[in-house]
């Protein structure tokens, strides 16, 4: 392999872990790089999401379009969705986008036959494979384990019924929101801090903790002991300027000098429950491999198209 | 995704359709790393198009290759973070796993 010296290969520090969190640090790479993983961890990494509902019976309140809607829009475990099918380029079934390979089928049946309010939710969803469900949000929050709480669609009053079939497929969020694994990505610059000491010491008591108060977030502290200003958490800092602002203000300009260290990032994951965060983040990965393979590839029946000549050309048409 | 090229292969712009800022900037970044390359910049011409033309100038070796090249570097680094972040999702589940066991046996 040739000209790779110029290369760079990023580190990751992972902070925090859980099912549908992650924090994680990446070193040693560029703003485009950690860009395109965002952007696609938002909105090409594919899931399963309910996309087309025959409604056989609806007698409540809300009208058709907007059960449809709502189902469509209920987190699905999607962690089958990687190596499944879209509809659209699926040959098992012809283009009807309704086989195994491609599609997963629900059905829901539900009537109030009390006085009392029948809440129907995604727990009433019934799935023909039980590795894509309705997401499981009990064991998470604080919820009492008994009371089982899912996703509300509708609610239904003495007589009304909700009947329906619904088929759920792969997509990506590029396409439709409700494709979209992640419930929030983001990534910022690590802040780095230096205090200019010497002109800090010029400052009288009241300045000091005036300047310290003076960031929205809480990225400095003042030691009543040492009578010195520490800064206990950088990363608080949200690049408002105020405290430089403030220096200014006071007449010590360059009393701190804060940068953005533009190599390394601080990712912040939350995944919607369809696919776990740190698988989130691979799949990611992963399609961005695909995607420049995908050029690769292209270029490839290009240089081939060459080869052939002039029949390549004829066979153009031209 | 088509390639569109005078008689000078060293110069070129590449069109790749159903593409956006997400490859075109990361592949962007790759090629002005390479010192190979004298010029590369990307536009997208229209945003209702879903298309990318990536224009890539270099020293003298043929652009296609160039581009290739530095998709492949892309792709060394996206194997690269996947394995490091592979591992340290391993290593993070062991902590916390072991962290639990001790606060058990607190």
């Amino acid at each position: 392999m040739e000209g790779v010296s110029y290369q760079r290969f990023p580190r990751v520090k992972i902070r925090e872990l859980k099912d549908d969190y992650a924090k994680f640090e990446l070193r040693d790479t560029d703003a485009s790089i950690a860009n395109a993983l965002r952007r696609v961890m938002i909105a090409e990494v594919p899931t399963v999401a309910i996309d087309l509902v025959e409604i056989e019976v609806n007698s409540s309140v809300l009208n058709d379009e907007f059960i449809a809607h709502r189902l469509g829009l209920i987190p699905l475990t999607s962690e089958r969705a990687m190596s499944m099918r879209f509809s659209r380029d699926c040959d098992a079934c012809d283009g009807d986008g309704q086989c195994e390979y491609c599609s997963v089928e629900f059905h829901l049946r539900a009537k109030c036959i009390t006085d009392q309010t029948l809440d129907v939710s995604s727990k009433d969803l019934y799935s023909s494979d039980h590795s894509v469900v309705p997401v499981d949000f009990s064991d998470s929050a604080g919820y009492d384990s008994s009371e089982q709480k899912g996703i509300i669609i509708v609610k239904l009053r003495r007589g009304q019924e909700l009947r329906l079939r619904a088929i759920a497929r792969k997509g990506i969020g590029k396409d439709h929101a409700k494709w979209s694994p992640a419930a929030t990505v983001t990534f910022m610059y690590e802040p780095e801090i230096h205090i200019n000491e010497d002109l800090m010491e010029t400052l009288t008591l009241e300045e000091k903790i005036s300047w310290v108060e003076s960031s929205p977030t809480k990225v400095f502290d003042f030691d009543p002991n040492t009578q010195q200003v520490i800064v206990v958490d950088p990363e608080a800092y949200t690049y408002d300027d105020e405290v430089i602002k403030k220096a200014e203000a006071m007449g010590k300009p360059g009393l701190v000098d804060i940068r953005a260290k533009e190599d390394s990032f601080i990712f912040t994951v939350e995944s919607t429950g369809a696919i776990k965060a740190s698988q989130l983040v691979l799949n990611a990965i992963e399609v961005l491999k695909t995607k420049l393979d995908a050029v690769r590839l292209s270029e490839d029946t290009v240089e081939a198209d060459d080869q052939f000549g002039e029949l390549g050309a004829h066979m153009r048409g031209g | 995704m088509e390639l569109g090229s005078l008689q000078d292969p060293s110069k070129a712009t590449f069109s790749f359709v159903d593409e956006d800022h997400t490859l075109a900037n990361a592949v962007r970044f790759s090629l002005n790393q390479d010192p190979r390359v004298s010029f590369c910049g990307y536009s997208i011409p229209h945003p209702s198009d879903a298309r990318v033309n990536i224009r890539v100038q270099t020293t003298g070796d043929p652009a296609r290759e160039v581009l290739k090249d530095g998709c492949q570097n892309l792709m060394l680094m996206c194997q690269h973070v996947r394995s490091i972040f592979d591992k340290a999702v391993d290593d993070c589940r062991k902590n916390n796993h072991m962290e639990m066991e001790t606060s058990i046996d607190d």
